[in-house]
């Protein structure tokens, strides 16, 4: 599966689970306001570049502002996350879904491309793509076939709640650390708030990630001649993706488009075969998607090193 | 017969005689030509524990079946011998016309025996062999026997003969001395002393002969396809900057080594930076016959002579040395060029020398003012290690025995394998190249197999040892095997949409003979196994596939890489993983299963 793919598709769905009990957080955390909006609207907002077909779970009496979404509501009282997932699962279109809780405010979406290009992974077919963050699973935030539905309704009647029974029966594919680091270095992914505390803190966060990063551009080979210089500052935004770069990098030293850089009819910029890119001098990276920090250093380099 | 010519000459300087001799067509498929068929010749052709400067010692040539074809940069030839700096087997790749003409006087293998009286040079025609005085070529350059010896073999109809040539170092035994043609040099291993221990000078070719193949359409084809990829991005970095390019890649990537290995970034990359070479001065483009890629740069010193320069002889001056200044690098290029010396083995032993005159180790070092960065001291001790004068007689015997002389701390940072140095590639930050240069048949090579490709392309973490790395590295040396046999420059590999199986398509259309990708695959393979078992046969031990003690016990101290060591645990899990993905025993020995397996 194509993991640059950024256009929606209808095969696949995304679930909001937003009946979970807030009880710590004194309010529903599906409407706490970020920049005067609920939470939850920009959860849609932010899904729906993905997704065509969003389910929203909700409590059996809970209220949610009008949302472009398909709204279910848990028919039993709060069952943990089987049930929403259950529920939700059900209630889709697509044969996957992204799943996810409604108090996280950062979703990476490059990130959930990847967990949604996992299903098939090196030929193997899985049913749920779960990640492993600082060592311990995140159903919450995982990418579940709409065919399980039938083993979360055996969970449900046999009362076990706990998600990770369902990864010991079907196919299951865990991202480790070092898969989600490419996309999300710091974990924002999985940041979730339960108390007031967490939401304060989730707020500077937010306002962080609205303030713009720098990063610095080194040439190397054909690619410092072509653009004769060596380093290209450049100010990107704070979620920036190497694609993102790439693509201001184009704008910035035009010369480098056709030769080293590619740009498609949305001008989108891409490495041309033959080159390659490593970060800081430690990872190399194709993958149009891998997340930029402030800081980092792109080095665009001949992808025949040696010789 | 296609693409080959089905027989080989023999040639014995004792007696002065020569004979044609049929090589079998079940060898060529087996072993194919260049490398292969190099190996596998002297295998056969070498007494069992023949001394490198013995007359015994056979010199192999070999061409192979793409030379000739028009396909771009196929003008190669291997030449191959039992290393006096390893004594394991040197098989060394040059190019160019002398690689064209070897195959124009009809033979796929010349096997030169014996030692002559006095200083010779062979005439060798589609006719026959001459032997021929070199008395008053004695002290002359490569460049210089060739232009010599090219004018008195010119022919009334002016016919050119075709030359290679060793200089002063090669006559006197230098052990890393080199075999030079048209400025290209048969390099690493000291196939040019091996020359000068027969009191050979030169091997002049002038031939007529022509091989035809099987499927002209059909190689025509191919080599349109080739050469317009030749041409294309893949390429890039060869045809507008040349291997200079590497060093500002490498020390940023904390891979480029400096002063005897001792650390790495180096603080003039920039100076001496390919990039910086291309754009300051004057530069011109070459390459060798048949090529379109051409990836030769010459530049012009501040004397004005254009240089040839490589990444290997960049480093080797460079950082490794400690040389800043760009023109000293140029002016020790030329000095080895002259002398007809292995860059990297002549920059390897002077920094070690360099790092034994830091510490103290070697009072005699004194009066030479030799230290890391002391450019002059540098290149003059460059003639002194071809006329082993002074403490270039033991330089010209190579790191490793040159270190025994010292002691063993020398040793320690003696930065060979087998006795060969070390190129540049720092093998605590590519560990997968840390495990291609411990386990080559050739010593520490960065040719015979691609190693660091996984290194530098994010296949693997090349920071972290692990069991996988075995079967890469095998895999990376049986691809150099086939590449290295075909002959196809090594710099053309990745115009290939699947190596095995277009060039298994190009080998049929060559020869007309069935090969398939497995079949190819098989041979490099078998090339491999050859080569282990020649060296096993001259005294191979486990502990000759190993790394120098510095890079396993002190961690890089500086750069991407810092705090990066390797630990002997580690280098030894790595080795097992290829033994084993060899299918050798855990000693490294071949089996004899494996031998069956392979017809040997
Ligand atoms: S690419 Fe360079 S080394 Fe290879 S054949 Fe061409 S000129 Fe010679």
């Amino acid at each position: 599966m194509d993991t640059q793919a950024s256009t929606r598709s209808p095969a696949l769905s995304a679930v909001i689970l937003s009946g979970g009990k807030s009880s710590r957080m004194g309010r529903p955390k599906a409407l706490l306001p970020f920049d005067g909006k609920p939470l939850i609207a920009h959860l849609v907002q932010r899904l729906s570049q993905r997704f065509s077909d969003i389910v929203v779970v909700a409590a059996p009496d809970q209220t949610l502002p009008s949302l472009p979404v398909t709204l279910v509501h848990d028919t039993v009282a709060y069952q943990g996350p089987v049930g929403g997932l259950c529920y939700g699962l059900q209630a889709t279109r697509g044969t996957a879904a992204f799943v996810t809780s409604c108090d996280v405010p950062f979703l990476q979406l490059p990130f959930i491309d990847y967990l949604v290009s996992q299903l098939d992974h090196h030929g193997r077919d899985y049913d749920v793509v779960v990640p492993v963050w600082q060592d311990r699973l995140q159903p919450l935030h995982a990418v579940y076939r709409r065919s399980v539905v039938p083993h979360l309704q055996e969970q449900l009647a046999a009362q076990r709640l706990r998600p990770v029974y369902l990864y010991d029966t079907v196919p299951t594919r865990k991202v480790s650390p070092a898969e989600i680091k490419r996309f999300d270095p710091e974990g924002l992914s999985f940041l979730n708030m339960n108390t007031q505390a967490d939401y304060q803190a989730a707020l500077a966060q937010w306002r962080t990630l609205s303030v713009p990063i720098s990063c610095t551009v080194e040439l190397f080979g054909v690619a410092r001649l072509t653009a004769r210089t060596s380093r290209v500052a450049l100010t990107l935004s704070a979620e920036a993706t190497l694609g993102d770069a790439l693509t201001v990098l184009g704008v910035e030293c035009p010369a480098l488009l056709g030769s080293v850089l590619s740009a498609d009819e949305a001008g989108h910029a891409s490495l041309q075969s033959g080159y390659t890119c490593n970060i800081n001098g430690q990872d190399f990276v194709r993958d149009a998607h891998t997340r930029l920090r402030a800081g980092d250093s792109l080095l665009i380099l001949s992808s025949d090193a040696g010789g | 017969m296609y693409g080959f010519h089905g027989r080989l000459l023999r040639i014995d300087l004792t007696t002065q005689s020569y004979t044609w001799q049929d090589i079998e067509s079940s060898r060529l498929t087996a072993v194919l030509g260049g490398v292969g068929l190099g190996a596998s010749l002297l295998y056969d052709h070498a007494p069992p524990g023949a001394e490198p400067f013995s007359a015994d010692n056979p010199l192999i040539f070999t061409s192979a079946p793409l030379v000739g074809t028009g396909l771009t940069t196929t003008a190669k030839y291997a030449v191959v011998t039992k290393s006096p700096l390893t004594g394991f087997i040197a098989d060394s790749l040059s190019s160019s016309f002398f690689a064209l003409e070897l195959k124009r006087v009809g033979v796929d293998a010349l096997v030169i025996t014996g030692a002559a009286g006095q200083p010779t040079y062979l005439l060798i025609t589609d006719d026959g062999v001459e032997f021929r005085t070199a008395a008053h070529l004695t002290g002359l350059s490569a460049q210089e026997t060739e232009e010599r010896i090219r004018h008195a073999e010119r022919t009334e109809k002016g016919a050119e003969a075709r030359v290679a040539a060793i200089g002063r170092a090669g006559e006197n035994l230098v052990r890393f001395a080199t075999l030079s043609n048209e400025g290209r040099h048969a390099g690493r291993g000291g196939v040019g002393a091996v020359f000068g221990a027969k009191k050979l000078k030169a091997v002049a070719l002038r031939g007529h002969c022509r091989v035809a193949v099987a499927d002209t359409g059909a190689v025509e084809r191919i080599a349109a396809t080739l050469r317009e990829r030749s041409v294309g991005p893949q390429t890039a970095k060869y045809r507008e900057i040349g291997t200079v390019a590497n060093l500002a890649v490498f020390d940023r990537l904390g891979s480029l080594p400096t002063y005897n290995f001792q650390n790495t970034p180096f603080v003039q990359a920039e100076a001496l930076s390919g990039e910086s070479f291309v754009t300051n001065g004057f530069s011109q483009t070459h390459g060798c016959a048949a090529c379109t890629i051409r990836c030769e740069r010459l530049f012009r010193s501040l004397s004005g002579e254009a240089q040839r320069l490589e990444y290997e002889t960049l480093f080797a001056f460079g950082p490794l040395c400690g040389i800043e200044e760009p023109d000293a690098v140029l002016r020790a290029a030329r000095l080895c060029d002259r002398y007809g010396l292995d860059t990297i083995s002549t920059g390897g032993t002077i920094a070690w020398a360099a790092e034994c005159a830091d510490k103290g180790l070697w009072p005699e070092l004194r009066e030479t003012g030799l230290s890391f960065g002391n450019a002059e001291a540098i290149l003059a001790l460059i003639p002194d290690i071809a006329h082993r004068r002074g403490v270039g007689a033991a330089l010209a015997e190579g790191s490793r025995l040159a270190a025994t002389r010292i002691g063993a701390e020398a040793e320690s940072f003696a930065m060979h394998v087998k006795g060969m140095e070390l190129p540049g590639y720092e093998p605590r930050s590519l560990k997968t190249m840390a495990l291609g240069l411990a386990v080559s048949p050739r010593g520490a090579c960065h040719n015979r197999s691609g190693a660091y490709e996984a290194d530098f392309s994010g296949q693997v973490d090349r920071l972290q040892a692990d069991a996988g790395r075995g079967a890469l590295v095998a895999a990376s040396e049986d691809f150099s095997a086939v590449l290295d046999s075909l002959i196809v420059c090594k710099f053309l590999r990745k115009c290939f949409d699947d190596f095995y199986s277009d060039t298994a398509h190009l080998m049929s259309a060559v020869t007309g003979w069935d090969y398939t990708a497995a079949g190819l695959k098989q041979v490099g393979e078998r090339i491999n196994t050859l080569k282990k078992l020649f060296n096993m046969r001259e005294g191979w031990q486990p502990e000759d596939d190993w790394l120098p003690p510095r890079l396993l016990t002190e961690p890089l101290p500086s750069g991407v890489a810092q705090g990066v060591g390797l630990t002997p645990d580690e280098l030894r899990l790595m080795i097992q993983s290829y033994y084993a993905a060899r299918g050798w025993n855990e000693q490294g020995l071949i089996t004899e299963e494996k031998k069956r397996e392979f017809g040997l």
